[in-house]
């Protein structure tokens, strides 16, 4: 156990990472029109295809997908938002969340349908770069890459949200939707642009998980249903709640895999939603 | 339509239902009971949806439970109406003991929450293979039970619209609907909101279960996916969405309509069944929030919509 401990404590904090990517998105999507964005996981799914094929067809490398997936989806995320999402918004709350997981389950359906027609197994891509030595450990440096980059994406998303005028109005609506609406926010611009924001966000963690775990077409809804315990264990709108509900989870998934089995650490997310809501109703830092 | 009518309307498709098995095939049937299964899980999932307005996506939990519990029993041989009261009783029980804790959520929260349960009901017996068999499955004793199986949801189907109709009609309904639009003024007036919340709970959980647990009963091998899986989970609920919820007719019309569609699109079509089903989905969610029952047309048809 001790021995493996760094090694343990270094997967799940990537695996964090990776997670709270998706999950600032889902948790900006959530904060600001309150759907429950049921496709969110297969947009991973996506980005990660993507990647896929960027890399395999067009012998590109992951980080320069990473650079034509972030555009790219945030446009596809503009598109659904206006499509889907802006014809229903002017619902009452309880239609609007009824008529949000019927549409955006609707899409889930299709496409993990869709994907796992024209694809027969998992996808994955190898990526191999030299592993360091540091301290008597060994490090993968693709991981320590990726490290980086989240830091990096992380770093941005929160400079874009305090600084810039459509970050601040997107904290705003967030805060409190009259108010934002009295001081002048165009609220139906900031939604549109937090779709899109997160969208892309959660693709390009696509990019990096398809590196390192393999891709299959079903795995959206699982993987929305992590992102939805993360925000309820961040708060919702909340970036250092939502990383470090993700560290908490890719943690607790990595040590629950070690001691009691790989099969158990799917529920640790489940355990953790449920146990969460239950004890802390809006969130374990909302 | 009047209430005599309507009456009539219900008694008549009850008679139809009933002798229907005697002239169709064994396709039909199971259809038709797969169907039904579906009807009674829409149903009483709309008690707590559509009447109550608390969105609770954990309906397959208590229909899985219920499967399992049954099926646990009558693979260790006992007789079979215990194993349908273990059915009823451990759904009902699980859901009176998440009740308290749960309702202290509100609108997606809720829904999550409740959500989060079914994922959590999937993984817990696929992991605990000592009792319900893992991923491998759960034998139970074989044998043909569709027409049994095919009546007793037929009978739990019509108990059911039974109590939906009366406890509409009573003071009981009026609480519920009082609960739906404002919980703390229907405190105001009087209604012990927890209480009436835990005991509608406890119902929608025990008729799921005894669903699960006759479902368990005809198909004799139970799997994690089977009855906890996306499908089962989202289906019913869809169905009630679809056909308005908080309605007698709505989760009825959902059911015919979507397992309608699905089934010809798998036999027909083949390919594709998910993503046409995902694409009903959209549109009902964009421009029938509502539902089709609760669709003006019918007020222009019948003078008055088969929600009222």
């Amino acid at each position: 156990m001790l021995a493996a401990l760094p090694s343990i404590l270094i997967g799940g904090i990537l695996q964090g990472g990776i997670y709270a990517l998706g999950a600032f998105g889902l948790s900006i999507i959530f904060g600001v029109q309150h759907i429950l964005n049921v496709a969110h996981g297969d947009v991973l799914m996506l980005g990660g295809l993507l990647t896929y094929w960027l890399v395999t067809a067009r012998g590109l490398s992951p980080f320069q997908a990473f650079f034509i997936v972030l555009p790219l989806f945030f446009l596809a995320g503009v598109l659904l938002q206006r499509v889907l999402i802006r014809p229903i918004a002017s619902k009452s709350p309880h239609e609007f969340l009824i008529a949000s997981i019927l549409v955006t389950l609707g899409v889930s359906l299709a496409v993990s349908d869709i994907t796992s027609a024209s694809m027969t197994q998992p996808v994955s891509v190898t990526y191999p770069l030299p592993t360091l030595q540091v301290a008597g450990l060994a490090f993968s440096s693709v991981r320590l890459l990726f490290l980086a980059m989240i830091l990096a994406l992380t770093g941005a998303v929160h400079l874009f949200l305090q600084r810039t005028f459509l970050g601040r109005g997107i904290r705003a609506v967030i805060q409190n939707r009259e108010g934002a609406m009295l001081v002048g926010v165009n609220i139906p611009r900031v939604s549109t642009v937090t779709f899109g924001v997160g969208t892309a966000l959660t693709a390009a963690a696509g990019t990096l998980y398809v590196v390192l775990l393999p891709v299959d077409p079903h795995m959206g809804i699982p993987l929305t249903m992590k992102y939805l315990a993360i925000v309820v264990l961040g708060g919702v709108g909340n970036l250092v709640g939502a990383l470090s509900g993700s560290m908490i989870l890719g943690l607790a998934e990595s040590l629950v895999g070690f001691t009691l089995g790989a099969e158990w650490s799917l529920t640790v997310a489940f355990f953790l939603l449920v146990a969460i809501l239950l004890v802390r109703p809006r969130g374990l830092f909302g | 339509m009047r209430r005599p009518a309507r009456a009539a309307l219900a008694g008549l498709a009850l008679l139809v239902l009933a002798a229907l098995p005697w002239f169709v095939s064994t396709y039909l049937v199971t259809f038709l009971y797969l169907a039904l299964t579906t009807v009674a899980l829409a149903q009483s999932y709309d008690w707590v949806g559509g009447h109550l307005g608390y969105l609770n996506l954990g309906q397959a939990a208590f229909f899985g439970i219920g499967a399992y519990a049954g099926g646990v029993l009558l693979s260790k041989a006992l007789p079979l109406p215990v194993a349908f009261a273990a059915a009823v009783a451990a759904p009902a029980l699980f859901a009176a003991a998440i009740a308290v804790p749960f309702f202290r959520l509100r609108g997606a929260y809720f829904a999550l929450a409740t959500f989060g349960l079914v994922a959590l009901m999937e993984l817990l017996a696929s992991n605990l293979e000592g009792l319900t068999g893992g991923a491998l499955g759960l034998s139970l004793p074989p044998g043909n039970r569709l027409m049994p199986a095919y009546y007793l949801t037929l009978v739990e189907v019509a108990l059911i619209v039974g109590i939906t109709v009366w406890v509409n009609r009573s003071r009981y309904g009026l609480a519920l609907r009082g609960i739906q639009d404002d919980e703390e003024a229907a405190g105001a007036f009087g209604v012990s909101a927890l209480r009436v919340k835990c005991a509608v709970l406890v119902a929608s959980a025990a008729v799921a279960g005894l669903t699960g647990g006759i479902y368990g009963w005809y198909i004799t091998f139970l799997t994690p996916p089977a009855v906890f899986g996306l499908d089962k989970a989202l289906g019913p609920i869809v169905m009630a969405m679809l056909g308005g919820s908080g309605t007698v007719a709505g989760p009825f019309v959902g059911a015919a309509f979507l397992n309608v569609v699905e089934e010809v699109l798998r036999v027909k079509v083949g390919a594709y069944v998910l993503t046409a089903y995902g694409i009903i989905l959209i549109l009902v969610g964009l421009f029938l929030p509502n539902g089709i029952a609760r669709h003006p047309v019918w007020r222009r048809l019948f003078g008055a919509a088969p929600a009222a």
